[in-house]
């Protein structure tokens, strides 16, 4: 396996999700379909944090892996190691996971209310306003 | 992470907490009343930690103070979005206090949610990384669709979900970007993939590299959703017109403040090296955008979706500074572009809350946000007429006001960094835009009233009208002082 | 060493060729007999269910929800997401120190107030 493999899956995925959210009819569906572009980028994230060695890194590995086994003996903050810039990557995507999480259950609430007010989760329906 | 990192972060937490203050007293007290005061009052606290900020940044040498693993710096620029955020806040919330007094529940959620998204728009500002640009972002984005949900009438949660939706969306496009940015730098914190473009770029590919040519664009894309322009500003007439109109207020000015501040200290710090492929493409956008939206805002008949297509042509207005870029432009004048779009910021800010703090005035007893509901206000509502008719010949851009003195800087960036073209573009515009914001004062002053009973306001949106309207008319007539600490606030982004 | 590794699969693909065989075969052998006239085909209603014996079927394929379901499916799409970060934490949990550990009782306080916040508000009752 190498990077290109992981992103191309992770185009695939984001491709499908955009194709979703742009195309189909139910709320629900649209967001599911946003879920997945988060996805997609989530796979990107973790494939670049486990290839591409940071240039601090590359320049001095030795330096780089003692100072991990240092901080890890000692107990430093991960702030301050090389660890933090290798973890980048992974720290991003679970932002991205709990901040989705945040816009569904917003996304899932609204939802509740128009179905409420209308009886339907149908966008091509939400068309009070124009022009 | 230690207890001056706190201290750095001390608005925003200040600010944050304000809002949960808010929603519980909401819980305890049967007084709804108070709880627009404690908004206010409270915002006192996040302003003396500024201002305390402020004071300490002259003891260091750079300017700046970094915090929170380097993801948070406190400097003139930030700072100067957490006073114009702060600005506004107390403004909104000020002239929304008959409109909420109307709502039957959820009085404390709503001041609440503006804070937070305040503190989201503050923390924006702040930035130095991708990851906490992107959660500063969300933090702002969220709560604003919540309010825009707030009614929660057919209209109002069209609006919302349309809003959530498309801002998801966009989300995660600007994550595809960011991610592409962080696999070809290795880095997500800015002022580190400046340094690392530098050694890598391939100048016979636009933008570099083909890895951030989509990228770049995709982060342009995510951006230009959140400052409502085009080809991203489908949701921005649905959301102004089916969001309670203080919200839309709120939206229009600080949404956008805080969008162009992030944009302003990505491109200009992160993305430098390249700065001259993505001022390429702000100024065609800036040129779309600002016909686009004028050419639309002709066909409105609702206020509130005009003063939308309008918000959409002054995000093409703002994007001219953004496309002024240094390198175009002779040493000595280069801050022209970035602080312009500052002082261009505070006066939309300053002009477009008069002009909706009239509207809300005038619809809540006429209940209509049509143009034609206006008619006859110059009689029934001489005051409220009076600042509306002011704060449009701002938007317009016509001397004595805020609004003439933006476009001036703008305009002169423009001009200065060869972007002539640009500036044709704008001043054809400005022309059209006369044609619908006119039709408004027209429709006030020459048309018959349906009825004559006046127009009453209460104490507190009087008082935000006058320091509106005193705004537009200080920043017309002396807008040094402004520009000077502009132009202290951008020098970070040159360096 | 590598061969029994493989043959290990080819073992799994027999299986699963038979398993495809058998039924498929069976399947082939009845429409085969219906031509001859051996397999009588006498349709009726309890035949065409698609479980002959059990409970009664109710309703179509896609139910609809109520939508009080989603009021729960989104508090727990929330706090059950927000655990994530009590993870990593609770891994590096003695070299983070105090200052992480107050740092996450701070962050489990906002979603105690927010849990608090959605019980008075009575979203989690069933009404």
């Amino acid at each position: 396996m190498n990077l290109e493999n992981f992103l191309i899956f992770s185009g695939i995925i984001f491709s499908i999700g955009l194709y979703g959210a742009l195309s189909k009819k139910n709320v629900i569906t649209v967001l599911m379909s946003i879920e997945l572009m988060f996805n997609g980028v989530n796979i990107a994230l973790i494939a670049f944090s486990r290839y591409v060695v940071p240039q601090r890194i590359a320049a001095d590995p030795v330096a780089a892996e003692a100072e991990v086994a240092r901080a890890l003996a000692e107990g430093t903050a991960l702030g301050e190691t090389v660890l933090s810039t290798l973890l980048t990557g992974q720290v991003f995507a679970i932002f991205i996971i709990t901040i989705a999480a945040a816009e569904v259950a917003l996304g899932l609430g609204i939802v509740i209310a128009m179905y409420r007010n209308r009886e339907t989760v149908d966008v091509t329906q939400a068309n009070l306003m124009r022009g | 992470m230690t207890l001056h990192d706190l201290y750095l972060l001390s608005p925003e937490l200040s600010l944050a907490s304000l809002g949960m203050v808010v929603i519980i007293l909401d819980m305890v007290l049967r007084r709804k009343g108070v709880l627009a005061a404690v908004s206010v009052v409270g915002l006192l606290a996040p302003l003396a930690f500024s201002i305390s900020l402020w004071g300490d940044l002259s003891g260091e040498p750079d300017g700046q103070m970094v915090g929170i693993f380097n993801t948070l710096v406190v400097d003139k620029f930030s700072l100067f979005f957490k006073f114009l955020v702060m600005g506004i806040v107390a403004l909104v919330v000020m002239s929304s206090v008959e409109y909420v007094s109307r709502l039957r529940q959820f009085q404390g959620e709503y001041y609440g949610l503006m804070l937070f998204s305040a503190s989201g728009m503050m923390l924006l500002a702040a930035t130095t990384d991708l990851i906490s640009t992107y959660v500063a972002l969300e933090l702002t984005t969220l709560p604003l669709v919540a309010l825009a949900a707030f009614l929660r009438d057919s209209r109002s949660t069209e609006a919302g979900i349309k809003f959530l939706l498309l801002s998801a969306m966009s989300s995660a496009v600007l994550l595809y970007g960011m991610t592409l940015t962080y696999g070809f730098t290795g880095t997500t914190q800015l002022v580190e993939i400046f340094e690392r473009l530098g050694a890598s770029l391939d100048a016979t590919v636009p933008f570099g590299s083909h890895a951030l040519f989509l990228g770049v664009i995709m982060i342009v894309a995510g951006f230009g959703f959140k400052i409502a322009a085009v080809p991203f500003q489908m949701w921005v007439p649905d959301v102004y017109e089916g969001a309670p109109t203080p919200i839309t207020a709120y939206l229009s000015v600080a949404s956008k403040a805080a969008g162009f501040a992030i944009i302003l200290r990505v491109f200009y710090i992160g993305f430098g090296e390249i700065s001259l492929d993505w001022a390429a493409l702000f100024a065609v956008l800036s040129a779309v955008s600002m016909t686009v939206g004028n050419l639309v805002a002709i066909a409105q008949k609702n206020i509130k979706r005009m003063l939308a297509y309008s918000t959409i042509a002054h995000a093409g207005f703002l994007m001219v500074g953004v496309a002024s870029i240094a390198a175009r432009v002779p040493v000595g004048e280069t801050t022209l572009g970035p602080s312009g779009v500052l002082f261009y910021l505070v006066a939309y800010a300053v002009t477009n809350l008069a002009a909706f703090f009239a509207i809300i005035a005038i619809s809540n007893r006429t209940g209509s946000d049509m143009i034609s509901s206006f008619a006859g206000m110059g009689r029934r509502a001489p005051f409220l007429a009076i600042i509306l008719a002011f704060a449009i010949v701002s938007l317009l851009g016509i001397p004595p006001t805020a609004g003439f003195m933006g476009k001036l800087y703008m305009f002169s960036a423009a001009m200065k960094s060869d972007l002539a073209w640009l500036v044709v573009v704008g001043v054809v515009n400005s022309a059209i835009s006369a044609y619908y914001y006119l039709k408004v004062i027209r429709v006030m002053y020459m048309v018959d009233p349906e009825g004559e009973e006046k127009i009453h306001v209460a104490y507190a949106p009087q008082a935000a009208l006058y320091i509106t309207a005193l705004g537009i008319l200080a920043l017309g007539i002396f807008p040094g002082p402004l520009m000077t600490v502009a132009e202290k606030a951008v020098a970070v982004l040159f360096r | 060493m590598l061969e029994d590794y493989f043959r290990q699969y080819g073992l799994i693909a027999i299986f699963t060729a038979i398993a495809v065989i058998l039924p498929g075969s069976l399947l082939v052998v009845s429409w085969l007999l219906s031509f001859l006239r051996i397999r009588p085909s006498k349709p009726n209603d309890v035949k065409r269910s698609p479980y002959e014996c059990g409970m009664e079927l109710i309703g179509d394929r896609w139910p609809q929800f109520n939508f009080r379901y989603y009021m729960f499916a989104i508090l727990f799409v929330v706090f059950d997401v927000e655990t994530i970060f009590i993870y990593p934490w609770a891994v590096q949990f003695k070299q983070l120190g105090f200052f992480a550990f107050a740092e996450m009782l701070v962050f489990i306080l906002i979603l105690v107030i927010g849990w608090a916040y959605a019980w008075n508000h009575k979203a989690l009752e069933w009404r």
